[in-house]
């Protein structure tokens, strides 16, 4: 692919891709830095349940009260747009939230950014956020598109779910088919919009951090963390309201 | 394609992420959301539970607070018609013991008087005997030495006769 010779310059100068580097091989599994920092979120959460689920009590410490509020933060508001469906999409925005924003966070630690791994030909970062791999968002914005019609068919039904695309009169047929292609759209829009706004974080910090080693990124870093949950946040609240969306009947809402 | 290899796609790590993804929901559903969301149901009843236990138990303060008055109302009252009655069979009682009294005292005094008459009567009558056989013995002496034994007896018997015949 073509690059302004400007652009590459960079790109050589912070050593990111916007490819995940690969670490090692695993038969002709390639484990990347990007699936290291996704099992390093997935330990954290693993960590966080084990936690909660081993100490949580009805007066609750300062941590549990925190990760409560979080929690029915959003319950309370899955609740205000899905109802009595709650319970059933509760669990994929909530999890969605704590991945996707420990996946950003853990790419803006400095102590986790520093760590490098040698990996035969050169020096790579043994971490760097799982939202800067196009291969991860894109698996999140599988999971979420597809968990959200598969919920909507077995809620609503098949003839429903049908009839929010297909119908016999020719304007609803025309907005339907609309919305079939703005479902595939979706595949490219989460994935894009959440690779995009940290992998140009991560970059930015790159070029702060080669430029200046002290200071000046720590600013960008708040703002980075910002963006972070706001992405997490944004991702979380789309998938709820498609959710929402999708096991409502056509024309109930 | 050019632009995946760019972008790094890679169909096994992209189905890797999306199997990694659902283990995490699993877990996370499973380990932190259910025991949360039952720690948070728990508390909720638990404060409805308190509270509710709160307003019974200011109900019930009040109730028995009422009812303490009214008991207490109660027993004031009965304690004021307890004192009464009390004092009404005492003076009963007094009167009671007064009349048996005086009527034990008639009837000891008459048993006492008739006595008296009684003892009178015996004294007279021991008395009469006595004045009899002294009036006798004196006559014996005194007709003795005039008499002889016949007529001595006769004058007697009639004299005894005589005294017979005089009532007390």
């Amino acid at each position: 692919m073509y690059m302004p010779g400007f652009v590459r310059f960079l790109f050589c100068l912070i050593m990111l891709s916007l490819a995940a580097e690969p670490l090692f091989h695993i038969g002709s599994f390639t484990v990347t830095n990007t699936l290291t920092n996704t099992l390093l979120v997935d330990g954290l959460l693993v960590a966080l349940a084990w936690k909660i689920s081993k100490s949580a009590s009805l007066i609750p410490s300062k941590f549990q009260g925190a990760i409560e509020i979080i929690m029915e933060g959003f319950y309370n508001l899955t609740e205000s747009v899905a109802g009595e469906r709650t319970l059933k999409i509760f669990p994929y925005v909530m999890t969605f939230f704590l991945f996707i924003l420990l996946a950003n966070w853990t790419g803006l630690i400095p102590v986790i950014t520093s760590l490098e791994f040698f990996n035969g030909h050169e020096h790579v970062h043994l971490f760097r956020s799982a939202s800067t791999d196009l291969n991860t968002t894109l698996a999140l914005a599988i999971v979420s598109i597809v968990a959200t019609h598969t919920m909507s068919i077995r809620t609503i039904g098949l003839k429903h779910y049908l009839g929010k695309f297909f119908s016999l009169k020719p304007l609803d047929l025309y907005a339907g088919l609309l919305e079939l292609v703005s479902e595939l759209t979706k595949f490219i829009s989460f994935s894009f919009r959440l690779f995009g706004n940290i992998f140009v974080g991560e970059l930015i910090l790159g070029i702060l951090f080669s430029a200046f080693a002290f200071f000046v990124p720590i600013p960008v870093i708040m703002y980075e963390l910002f963006v972070g949950a706001i992405q997490a946040t944004i991702f979380a609240l789309l998938t709820m309201a498609f959710m929402a969306l999708f096991t409502t009947k056509h024309g109930e809402y | 394609m050019e632009i995946f290899k760019t972008f790094g796609l890679d169909i096994t790590l992209t189905i890797a992420q999306i199997v990694n993804f659902l283990v995490i929901l699993f877990i996370l559903k499973k380990f932190l959301y259910k025991p949360l969301f039952k720690i948070l149901k728990k508390r909720e009843d638990l404060v409805k539970e308190s509270v509710e236990k709160a307003e019974q138990s200011k109900k019930a303060l009040a109730k028995a607070e009422t009812q303490e008055k009214e008991i207490i109302k109660k027993a004031q009252t009965n304690a004021t018609e307890i004192v009464k009655d009390a004092k009404e069979q005492g003076a009963e009682i007094i009167k009671k013991a007064q009349e048996e009294a005086k009527k034990q005292a008639a009837t000891i005094l008459k048993a006492a008087e008739s006595q008296i008459e009684q003892e009178k009567t015996r004294a007279e009558r021991e008395l009469n005997k006595h004045v009899a056989q002294l009036a006798i013995e004196l006559l014996k002496k005194s007709v003795g030495q005039i008499f002889t034994g016949k007529e001595q007896d006769e004058v007697v018997s009639r004299a005894v006769k005589e005294l017979g015949k005089k009532p007390n």
